[in-house]
């Protein structure tokens, strides 16, 4: 009984959400032939039901997950008996099938927030609006129900399932997906704005807000993700580091630079009127990122082109999905993107749309380095057969210079006034962060020395935030000096009263921070890989680690050895662990690590060597942390950019603008 | 017996507070893995992966060290046996040539445009905006009274 049909009706609603999606797409082209607005107005009433359809089949899955149904093939596959809840609900996207499913229902999700936005803020672009994204659902849902279903069934079911991948068992893989797809699929709403705005013609003013914030919050979705993934590689994968510039990694980290050269040059458009087609092509490029990584990451073509070949159903399907989405959407752009010309002309080389335009060099540079080193060993290898490695060591060779310079901008950057700066007071602003940064490189290269990156990386780093701080201070005296409030109400006052623009710096300090971090764990991290006893010392960069002993134990659905380490001095615990899966086989590592805000003493437990010996990799890692608390730093910044309120801005300038006319 | 506790405590200390320290061919060993790649893997290195070729190779680099050989040569041992397929950085020469101009054809291909758009649309002369009609500013008035629908 019970979920033996239920995963039926869900896969039922599946081909219903299919159907109406359909409908969705098709009813404002079937209204414009004819005519006929209400015709269009259906496209609302099916996202609604699109979504509603979409989640039942979810939870229909979902379902079939926490009763563990093995007869469902992916539950069968990705869940056990043993499996803690938690991770029950979260294999939902364990796998492909059921990844896919995600992102589909993350986007009709999405597609749900535009309808109820929109009804008030643009009833008339709407229909086209959701017609876009309803193209997309449609796509997607072709692929999940005829090439990758998570509804199959398994039958006669097993007795017990394989289990989930012991590596996604882990907190931060639970919502690294789900914030990933909020990111990437955040970027169709942009998209779809785009795309309407080209077909209708639609005025800039009054879709580059909404585009502005829609962007904003997939930006910072996708900067949840990547970060949370990075988190996740380091916790769980055991190698001491967060990024490896894996191709899967690539394929969030591209639409995220484009992405952030979107939220930057969209604010010209705001603000001077001018890049309307540039924002379209950058918001159409970052939404097909979004679609690249998913068909890297999807399509198997990572782990070989040939397996890929061999087997070209899903593959073929999301390239050929690709190819259509791509060439509609830039032919569209092709066919109209100049309908909208430029309203004012640049006053002044050093202003700050100048230097957004800048910013945007940078970062497609970035990008489309990124997008070169991880697509051409693929091409090289589906055109001459040739295999070519392109890792590490390239990427970080060709970044750090790029983020160096855009490190640099962004010290400069937020001082520049729109239209035309004065050198001279500007110099004046730059002076003490010049010297900040100066002395900090300084110091940097005389007391810890090391690969040139290091001093530059830290300089630009001080310069960039005492540049931030001294321009909100002096803000802040100004605003005394007018209004003689105390401190710390000024400060506040300052802050809250533009938060946009205050939001932004937040961002930028944050990524600051970060950069700090990057440099500390990536050109100073120690390491030493040895065979230790229990009663074993072992000294490393400042510490030394105690090994106690090791013991056994079965918890849920593994078997531990967990070894104990104590660190001499301030008697910390570290206790790394080795699992076994036994529906999975394969020993997994569970890594020990001790945080504190200037280091990660990172511990890997290995494997056990003649006369109760084992081998252990320690790593001592400075100011990882610094990496997570600027994100964090970073995601309240863009939470205090979109506190902003927009409308009373709008209806502001209404005012101001009727005031002009009337004189 | 007391005598007999004390020098087993004296035998223990040396054993329990035994320090342990990174055989310097272990380290020379890992940074010369750190740049091969581990064929069988997906993007690891193989002084990071567990796979058994990584394992084989880190005791091939380990022999070869012992027996005197120069890191260039134990690389280009292995450039020999697996092309340069096996090196995480790509070499400046052969296909790899082109990943490494692609950035700088980039700098170039961007930035000028960039530079060129700048400079024509410094100081264009525009259209005044135009000025609303004593209607429109009516109907303005009018929006504004009423809320959003």
């Amino acid at each position: 009984m019970n979920s033996l049909y239920l995963i039926e009706f869900g896969h039922f609603a599946a081909y219903l959400a299919l159907i109406v999606a359909a409908v969705q797409a098709l009813a404002p082209v079937a209204g414009h032939i004819w005519g006929a607005p209400r015709l269009s107005a259906i496209s609302l009433n099916a996202a609604v039901l699109v979504f509603v359809l979409t989640s039942l089949g979810a939870i229909t899955i979902i379902y079939a997950f926490v009763t563990s149904d093995f007869s469902v093939a992916y539950v069968a596959e990705h869940s056990n008996l043993q499996l803690p809840l938690f991770y029950k609900v979260a294999a939902l996207w364990g796998g492909h099938e059921g990844s896919l499913y995600l992102w589909v229902w993350v986007l009709t999700f999405y597609t749900l927030l535009v309808v109820w936005h929109g009804r008030r803020h643009y009833p008339r672009q709407l229909p086209v609006i959701v017609a876009v994204q309803g193209a997309l659902v449609v796509g997607f849902f072709g692929l999940i129900l005829f090439l990758s279903s998570p509804f199959e069934r398994l039958l006669p079911a097993p007795p017990d399932g394989r289990d989930l991948n012991p590596l996604l068992q882990d907190p931060g893989m639970v919502f690294h997906p789900p914030m990933l797809y909020l990111g990437y699929v955040g970027f169709s709403v942009p998209f779809a704005f785009a795309l309407t705005a080209l077909l209708t013609r639609w005025k800039s003013e009054f879709w580059v807000g909404h585009i502005r914030r829609w962007a904003l919050v997939a930006w910072g979705f996708l900067t949840t993700g990547i970060l949370l993934g990075g988190a996740w590689a380091y916790y769980e994968l055991g190698w001491g580091g967060y990024w490896a510039w894996d191709p899967v990694e690539n394929a969030s980290f591209m639409p995220w630079l484009l992405g952030t050269a979107l939220v930057h040059s969209i604010t010209v458009q705001d603000r001077r009127r001018m890049l309307h087609a540039w924002n379209i092509f950058l918001v159409i490029s970052t939404f097909s990122l979004s679609l690249l990584g998913t068909f890297l990451v999807r399509s198997g073509v990572l782990s070989s082109v040939h397996a890929f070949a061999v087997d070209p159903g899903r593959g073929a399907y999301i390239l050929a999905f690709m190819t259509i989405v791509l060439s509609v959407s830039f032919g569209i752009f092709l066919a109209r993107g100049r309908y909208q010309q430029a309203e004012e002309s640049v006053t002044s080389l050093l202003s700050r749309e100048s230097l957004f335009v800048w910013n945007n060099v940078l970062f497609s540079i970035a990008c489309a380095s990124v997008l070169l080193g991880t697509l051409y060993p693929l091409g090289l290898e589906a055109l001459t057969g040739e295999k070519l490695t392109v890792g590490a060591p390239y990427f970080n060779t060709v970044m750090v210079p790029i983020f160096l310079v855009v490190m640099l901008l962004m010290a400069i950057g937020p001082l520049v006034p729109w239209r035309k700066a004065n050198a001279v007071r500007l110099r004046q602003h730059l002076l003490i962060p010049a010297i900040v940064g100066a002395i900090a490189a300084a110091l940097m290269a005389a007391v810890l020395g090391g690969y040139w990156t290091g001093p530059a990386g830290v300089g630009l780093a001080f310069f960039a935030g005492s540049a931030l701080v001294t321009d909100y201070l002096r803000a802040i005296r100004q605003r005394r000096a007018q209004l003689a409030e105390p401190w710390l109400r000024a400060a506040r006052k300052t802050a809250l009263g533009n938060r946009r623009h205050y939001g932004g710096m937040v961002v930028h300090f944050g990524i600051v921070i970060v950069a700090l971090g990057l440099v500390g764990s990536g050109l100073f991290r120690h390491e030493a890989s040895v065979v230790m006893a229990p009663g074993d010392a072992l000294p490393i960069a400042g510490e030394t680690l105690r090994f106690e002993g090791v013991r056994t134990d079965r918890r849920f659905n593994y078997r531990t050895v967990e070894a104990r380490f104590t660190l001499l001095g301030s008697g910390r615990v570290i206790t790394p662990e080795r699992r076994v899966y036994p529906q999975q086989g394969a020993p997994m590592t569970e890594t020990g690590i001790d945080s504190t805000p200037l280091r990660d003493v990172y511990l890997v437990l290995g494997e056990p060597v003649e006369g109760g010996r084992w081998t252990v990799r320690a790593y001592v890692n400075p100011l990882v942390q610094f990496i997570w608390i600027g994100g964090a730093i970073m995601l309240s910044g863009l939470a205090l950019s979109l506190s902003g309120r927009r409308r009373e801005a709008r209806a502001k300038a209404a005012v101001e603008n009727t005031a002009v006319a009337a004189k | 017996m007391r005598r007999f506790f004390l020098l087993l405590l004296f035998v223990a200390i040396p054993a329990f507070a035994a320090q342990v320290t990174e055989d310097p061919h272990e380290r020379e060993m890992l940074s010369i893995a750190e740049t091969l790649r581990c064929t069988v893997c997906q993007n690891q290195s193989v002084a990071e992966s567990d796979a058994d070729l990584a394992r084989d190779m880190r005791e091939l680099i380990r022999e070869q060290l012992a027996a005197g050989k120069s890191r260039q040569e134990i690389v280009d041992y292995f450039v020999s046996r697996y092309g340069d397929y096996v090196l995480m950085k790509p070499p400046y020469d052969g296909p790899g040539v082109l990943v490494w101009l692609g950035p700088v054809v980039l700098v170039l291909v961007l930035a000028i445009p960039a530079f060129v758009y700048l400079r024509r649309r410094l100081h264009v002369p525009m259209a005044p905006p135009p000025v609303l009609s004593a209607e429109d500013v009516a109907r303005v008035r009018e929006a504004q009274r009423q809320p959003p629908e």
